[in-house]
């Protein structure tokens, strides 16, 4: 029996790097067209509302609500068997309608979770390269 | 102003492989097995069949590709039956599902680009766990949803249907009204993996979670094998085996995302709305026209915004609408009346289209809706991607 598997980690691309090294840094960023300022979550070359090129990262409060949530049962992804079940949330910003983080809720009772409920970013270091941004219930 | 196209193709032959969770035979060969029943039940000798299309994705991400054994594709087909010497054109597609490449075979027929074209889903169910994530590594977007644990496209429409849920309080009870009606009618369905197996709303209410609030039963069964039809022109379908059955209209889902993230419950209505628009459109008949709707239910949350964006009842309105026998075989309007992908099993659309066809020829035996005459086949989710056909039993 193997031990404890390795949860899965990004695969870190020129698109997505400075959302990973900021995070590093315990800073939210997501990345905002210049032109229409919208924000695009996940990164792309092209704004998806504007299509201009002119995206940077911005940072952001790190403040949202709950927008849905799941708990996860099957352990269809490495790493994860342990916790099962899980909760996963669909965070949507306040800075902008529809954009979205996922995370874990961890240490929460299934009770305590509700849609609309408000939620703030911590960062969670994995290791010497990975940190990665989570939200937990505001009180 | 219908379509122009309305009445001038018709799917005249069907066929089943066996379904199966672990088959004896390879995918190749039942899809054979399909091809050749569809072939026989049209009358159709192979030779003659000039034209293809399928849409051969494998049921889920990393599933593997390997054509024969995990995807059947036009060339696997083409090599592997003695059709036309000179096949004339086909189409492998890789967007809208099944019911775009009936689409794609449809604007083949009437451009004359071929004169029979045969059109096969075939479905592989890989072994281990149904959908689990294998790469430690995640690339692209899935590097936002991996690393916590939020792979499986069942725990998205848990979140959807969560979401459904709060807005409209809609609740599981609800939805065990839409998937033992589908049980009942795949008992009715010899082809349906679990004809022999009936379901009560105990059972259901029994059932493990899979992704709270989606249990085992709201997902799709997952079987290998295989379903194929036979499309030709409506000049040529009158003299075959069995009755045409017209294709009225066609839809593809065309909505624009703003939402880069999987998707969410926002946009059902919109996305849902731009397939069925045309399908209304094209045919120049409306829901209320239905004798019955194949609604795609790859999870059972899928038919109730189904039900909602094609029009066949208000927006928030199908967790109420379904109940008190309305969706039943008996009732004003049947839905999934073979029992569905929830209890035929997964085949991504196609046994939709099959039952369609079945009931607008008087073929669908102990679950066939009186004298229906025009079905819609709806694929896909309406957030995501989809297309759909109306059937209708005359031209
Ligand atoms: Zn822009």
């Amino acid at each position: 029996m193997a031990a404890t598997q390795e949860k899965p980690r990004p695969l870190i691309d020129d698109l997505t790097r400075p959302f990973w090294e900021a995070a590093r840094e315990h800073r939210l960023v997501i990345q905002r067209c210049q032109d229409c300022r919208y924000f695009n979550h996940p990164p792309r070359s092209v704004c998806n509302a504007c299509h201009s090129a002119a995206l940077t990262f911005e940072p952001v409060s790190g403040r949202g609500t709950i927008y849905s949530f799941s708990v996860m049962y099957q352990p269809n992804v490495a790493g994860f068997g342990d916790e099962l079940p899980y909760l996963n949330i669909l965070v949507e910003l306040e800075e902008q309608p529809q954009i979205f983080l996922v995370s874990n809720l961890s240490e929460v009772q299934r009770e305590q979770v509700r849609i609309g409920g408000q939620v703030e970013v911590y960062f969670e270091d994995v290791d010497a390269e990975l940190t990665l941004p989570k939200f937990r219930l505001i009180a | 102003m219908s379509w122009q196209g309305k009445g001038k193709t018709a799917i005249v032959g069907i066929g089943y492989s066996e379904l199966s969770r672990r088959p004896q035979k390879s995918l190749g060969a039942l899809s054979l097995d399909a091809c050749r029943a569809a072939l026989d039940d049209a009358g159709l000798p192979a030779e003659q069949v000039d034209g293809l299309a399928t849409f051969p994705e494998a049921p889920f991400h990393g599933a593997g590709t390997q054509d024969g054994e995990q995807i059947v594709s036009v060339e696997y087909v083409m090599n592997h039956l003695p059709l036309a010497p000179d096949i004339r054109w086909y189409a492998q597609i890789e967007t809208g599902l099944i019911a775009s490449a009936v689409i794609e075979g449809v604007n083949a027929l009437l451009a004359e680009a071929c004169e029979y074209v045969l059109v096969w889903r075939a479905l592989h169910n890989p072994r281990g766990r149904y959908g689990a994530w294998s790469g430690n590594r995640a690339p692209g977007d899935a590097q936002f949803m991996a690393p916590y644990g939020c792979t499986s496209i069942f725990q998205w429409h848990a979140m959807a249907w969560q979401r459904y849920m709060h807005r409209y309080g809609a609740t599981r009870d609800h939805l065990a009204t839409f998937v033992t009606n589908s049980r009942r009618n795949a008992n009715l369905n010899p082809n349906a993996y679990f004809y022999t197996t009936p379901m009560t709303r105990e059972d259901y209410f029994a059932a493990r979670w899979i992704a709270e609030p989606l249990c085992l039963f709201d997902c799709d069964i997952p079987v290998e094998g295989c379903v194929a039809l036979v499309l030709t022109t409506a000049e040529r379908a009158v003299d075959r085996r069995h009755p045409p059955a017209y294709i009225a209209g066609y839809g593809q889902n065309t909505s624009r995302r703003r939402a880069l993230f999987h998707y969410s419950l926002d946009n059902y209505m919109e996305s849902g709305h731009s397939l069925a628009s045309k399908l209304w459109a094209s045919s120049d008949l409306r829901p209320q026209d239905m004798s019955a709707a194949e609604l795609y239910d790859g999870f059972s949350p899928s038919t109730l915004y189904w039900l909602e964006a094609a029009g066949f009842c208000g927006q928030g309105e199908a967790y109420s609408f379904i109940q008190d026998g309305r969706i039943a075989l008996e009732g004003e309007l049947p839905v999934n009346t073979f029992g569905g992908s929830l209890s035929e099993g997964r085949l991504h659309g196609m046994g939709h289209i099959a039952e369609a066809v079945m009931q607008v020829t008087d073929r669908a035996e102990k679950r066939q809706v009186p004298s229906a005459s025009a079905v819609c086949a709806i694929d896909g989710s309406p957030m995501l991607r989809g297309s759909g056909l109306v059937i209708t039993r005359e031209p």
